[in-house]
C-alpha cells in the first residue's frame, strides 16, 4: 500500500475540521459555501408611482425572479435572453437532448430511459429557503435527495488493493478507534488535568456507547459491533446459518488510506442531509418560473452594449429572431445577471470602480459526465440505492439517482464531477477533453470502482462549464482579498443599472445566492424609485 | 502545525494494533478485461492527461501543460473559441509579443480566466508560456527564464 501522503492544505483541512470546526468554518464562510441563507420571507415592493420600465438581461433564476415579483409590484418588466430557451445555469439534460459546446464538439444525451443529467446546480439544502419558498408557491415538486448513503464506497486507488470501501464502515470504524484511544488516555490519567474525575467517568461511559467499545475498552469485532457496522453473517430466519459480526478494519490501514478524509464532505452544513431535488430533474424550478414569465422574455437576443444616462438605460443586442439585426431597448431601470466573465466582453457604461469589479472575479472550472447503463447494478449488485461514492481517481464522485430505485431498464449515473472549489486541478484537465475522450475517461475510471462498467454501459453525455460561450465557467470564485476590494461595488446601483445572480451573493454557485441576490436588488431599485 | 499534525498521525498509527482484515466488503476489485493493445494504449495516453497529484500540476513538458489546462478555452489549435463571449485565440494575438504579459496571466488570471500561479511551479510556467509563444504560428524570440517568472509572482500566490 503506498503510504497516503497528505498536502499542506490537506492537512490543514484535516485539523479544520477534525480539530478546529470553528477555524474550518471560518474560511468556508469566505467563500460562501457555509453561508446560512439570509432569506426572510416574500419581498415586499411598495411598486413604482407611474410607469416604469425594467428591463432584465439575461433569463436565469436570478432574471426570472426579479421579473416575478418586479411585474407584480406594478412595474413594466422585459427580459433579453442569448439562448433559445430560458433557465440559464440550471438546465437538465434528457435522451435526444444536443448542444453543440465552443470548439464546435457536439454533446449528445442519447438516455433511452427516463434518467436525466443535471450539469449544474442538482440538489438542494432545507436551509436554502428562497428557494423551497419558491418551490412551494410555484407548484414544484420535490424529492428526498440522498447525500449520504453509509452503503456508498470510499475509494482509493493505493489503498486496499484498490477495492472500495462503504463509508458505514470507515465511519464507524475511526469512530470505534478513536473511542478506544481515547479511553485508553482517560484510564491512564493522561487528561486528568482536562477533566474532572466525575467526567472522566461520565466520558468513559458515554466512549463505551458511542464507539460501541468492550468491557475493557477495545473496540473489536462483537455482537455489539455486528449491530452498528454489519454482519459477514446477517441474522436470519429459520434454519439459516448463525449470524457472526462484521470486521473492523484496523486503523492505520484507515489513517495511511485517505478514506477517512473523504469522509470530511459529508460534514459540510452545505450537505446536511437530508437535501432535497425537485422531481424530474432540476429545471422543474426554472420551467416553473418561465411559466409565469415567459410572456416578457425575447429569446435569441445577444446584448452588446449597455449604455446608461441620468434618464434611462439603452441596451443594444442582435436580434437572432431577424437575422442578427441590432436593436435597441429604452428602460428606466437595467438589472443585469449576465455572467461577470460575459459581462467584462461588452461595452458598459459605469462607474470605473464597477468596471473593475466586473473584471476582476475569476469564474471557476467544473465538468460532469453521466452515464446510461442497461441495469442499476450499483442497487442489484452492490445495495447502493442513492448516495454518492468518493475516490482520489480523478473522477472524484459517481452519484446514483435518488429516483427510480428498484425498477428494470436503463438508469444513468452521474459518473463524474468536480468543481475548481475543492483546490483539485482534475476539473482543468477533464475540460480540455472532446465530448467522447470524457466518457471514454469516465469508463476507464470508473470501472475500478464498479467492474459492471464493461458489460453495462450504453450511452454517455458531459458538460464543461468553460465550454458554454454564454458562462465560460461555472460560477463566481470568489477569495476573501477579492470579495473585500469588489464586493460592495458589485452588488451596488450604479445610475440606472444594477447586477444580480449567483457572483452578487455570499452563497457562489448555488440557486439560493441568484436568488437573494436578485430579491436584495430589486428591493433597493424599489426604494431608489420610491426615494 | 503541520509537523504537529504529522506527529499526531505518526502517534494514532504506533498505538494501534493490528486487525484482522475487512471482510463484509465490497466485491473484490476485477482485472480490466483484456482490450485491444492500440485502445488500451490510447486509454492511457488520455488518462496521462490528468496530473499524478490533485494540488499541483505534474507536468512539466510545455506542450503537456497546454493540453491538460490551456486547451479547455483556447482549444487543440490555440484559435480560441466565440460565441456570446469569447476565449481569445492564441494564435495570432499581438499581446503575446510581451512574455511577461502572458506569464503573468497565467500567474495570476485575467478578467474570467482563473490563475494557475498556485498550482504551477515557476518551470512549469514558463515552460507553458514559452510553448504558446513559439506555437500555433507564434514565433517569438525571446523565452522566459523560470527566474523571470519568479519574480513576476505576487507574494500571496506563495504556498
Amino acid at each position: 500500500m503506498t503510504p497516503f501522503h497528505p498536502s499542506r492544505r490537506q492537512l490543514l483541512a484535516m485539523i479544520g475540521r477534525v480539530a478546529g470546526a470553528g477555524a474550518m468554518y471560518q474560511a468556508m464562510t469566505s467563500l460562501g459555501f457555509a453561508a446560512e441563507s439570509g432569506y426572510t420571507g416574500e419581498v415586499a415592493l411598495q411598486g413604482p408611482r407611474r410607469g416604469r420600465r425594467v428591463l432584465i438581461l439575461g433569463a436565469g433564476i436570478a432574471g426570472m425572479a426579479a421579473a416575478y415579483e418586479m411585474r407584480r409590484a406594478g412595474y413594466e418588466v422585459k427580459i433579453l435572453e442569448y439562448q433559445d430557451r430560458s433557465g440559464g445555469r440550471c438546465l437538465t439534460l434528457r435522451g435526444g437532448d444536443r448542444y453543440t459546446e465552443m470548439g464546435g464538439h457536439e454533446i449528445a444525451c442519447d438516455f433511452e430511459g427516463d434518467g436525466f443529467f443535471n450539469p449544474g446546480p442538482w440538489r438542494l439544502p432545507v436551509h436554502h429557503r428562497a428557494v423551497f419558498d419558491y418551490c412551494r408557491k410555484l407548484g414544484v415538486q420535490v424529492n428526498p435527495f440522498i447525500i449520504k448513503n453509509n452503503k456508498a464506497y470510499l475509494h482509493s486507488a493505493h489503498a486496499f488493493g484498490g477495492r472500495p470501501q462503504r463509508i458505514g464502515h470507515v465511519e464507524k470504524d475511526m469512530r470505534g478507534h478513536v473511542s478506544e484511544l481515547l479511553a485508553k488516555s482517560l484510564n491512564q490519567g493522561a487528561l486528568d488535568g482536562a477533566v474532572t474525575a466525575e467526567d472522566r467517568e461520565m466520558l468513559l461511559e458515554g466512549l463505551k456507547g458511542w464507539g460501541v467499545l468492550d468491557r475493557h475498552y477495545a473496540y473489536r469485532a462483537s455482537d455489539d459491533v455486528g449491530g452498528v457496522r454489519g454482519w459477514d453473517i446477517r441474522p436470519g430466519g429459520g434454519l439459516m446459518p448463525e449470524k457472526r459480526p462484521s470486521e473492523p478494519v484496523d486503523l492505520s490501514a484507515l489513517l495511511q488510506s485517505g478514506l477517512w478524509e473523504q469522509l470530511f464532505g459529508f460534514n459540510s452544513y452545505s450537505f446536511e442531509p437530508p437535501m432535497f431535488e425537485p422531481a424530474g430533474g432540476m429545471d422543474a424550478i426554472t420551467d416553473a418560473f418561465a411559466r409565469e414569465v415567459s410572456d416578457v422574455i425575447q429569446l435569441n437576443a445577444r446584448v452588446i452594449r449597455i449604455a446608461q444616462g441620468e434618464a434611462g438605460v439603452t441596451v443594444t443586442y442582435e436580434d437572432g429572431d431577424q437575422g442578427g439585426a441590432v436593436r435597441e431597448e429604452t428602460a428606466d431601470w437595467c438589472i443585469c445577471t449576465i455572467p461577470l466573465s460575459v459581462l467584462v466582453q461588452l461595452e458598459v457604461d459605469c462607474s470605473d470602480a464597477l468596471r473593475k469589479a466586473i473584471a476582476a472575479v475569476p469564474y471557476a472550472s467544473a465538468f460532469k459526465v453521466a452515464l446510461e447503463f442497461r441495469r442499476r447494478f450499483w442497487e442489484q449488485d452492490d445495495e447502493i440505492l442513492g448516495g454518492i461514492s468518493y475516490t482520489d481517481l480523478p473522477l472524484v464522485q459517481i452519484a446514483y439517482p435518488s429516483y427510480g430505485f428498484l425498477s428494470d431498464g436503463p438508469a444513468v449515473l452521474q459518473a463524474a464531477y468536480d468543481t475548481a472549489t475543492a483546490g483539485r486541478n482534475f476539473t482543468y484537465s477533464w475540460s480540455t477533453m472532446t465530448p467522447q475522450e470524457r466518457i471514454d475517461a469516465a469508463l476507464a475510471l470508473g470501472r475500478r470502482i464498479h467492474p459492471q462498467y464493461d458489460a453495462e454501459f450504453m450511452s454517455g453525455t458531459s458538460w464543461v462549464w468553460h465550454r458554454v460561450d454564454w458562462s465560460l465557467g461555472c460560477y463566481g470564485q470568489w477569495t476573501e482579498e477579492l470579495r473585500d476590494a469588489h464586493y460592495t461595488t458589485l452588488c451596488e446601483i450604479d445610475n440606472r443599472l444594477v447586477l444580480a445572480g449567483e457572483h452578487c451573493s455570499h452563497i457562489p454557485a448555488w440557486l439560493e445566492g441568484s436568488l437573494l441576490s436578485a430579491l436584495d436588488a430589486i428591493k433597493r431599485l424599489d426604494q431608489r424609485e420610491n426615494a | 502545525m503541520q509537523r504537529q499534525t504529522l506527529i499526531v498521525l505518526a502517534a494514532l498509527t504506533l498505538l494501534t494494533t493490528a486487525a484482522p482484515a475487512q471482510q463484509d466488503a465490497p466485491p473484490a476489485q476485477t482485472e480490466p478485461q483484456a482490450q485491444a493493445p492500440q485502445q488500451a494504449q490510447a486509454i492511457d495516453t488520455l488518462l496521462s492527461r490528468f496530473s499524478d497529484n490533485p494540488d499541483r500540476f505534474t507536468q512539466t513538458d510545455g506542450e503537456a501543460l497546454y493540453r491538460t489546462t490551456c486547451q479547455a478555452c483556447h482549444m487543440e489549435d490555440g484559435k480560441g473559441a466565440a460565441g456570446a463571449g469569447a476565449h481569445p485565440p492564441l494564435a495570432g494575438n499581438p499581446k503575446l509579443m510581451s512574455k511577461h504579459f502572458l506569464a503573468g496571466v497565467i500567474l495570476t488570471g485575467y478578467h474570467g480566466m482563473p490563475r494557475f500561479g498556485d498550482q504551477m511551479s515557476d518551470e512549469q510556467i514558463a515552460a507553458v508560456t514559452n510553448y504558446v509563444r513559439s506555437n500555433f504560428g507564434n514565433d517569438f524570440p525571446d523565452p522566459i527564464t523560470p527566474d523571470q517568472v519568479s519574480r513576476l509572482r505576487p507574494q500571496e500566490n506563495e504556498d
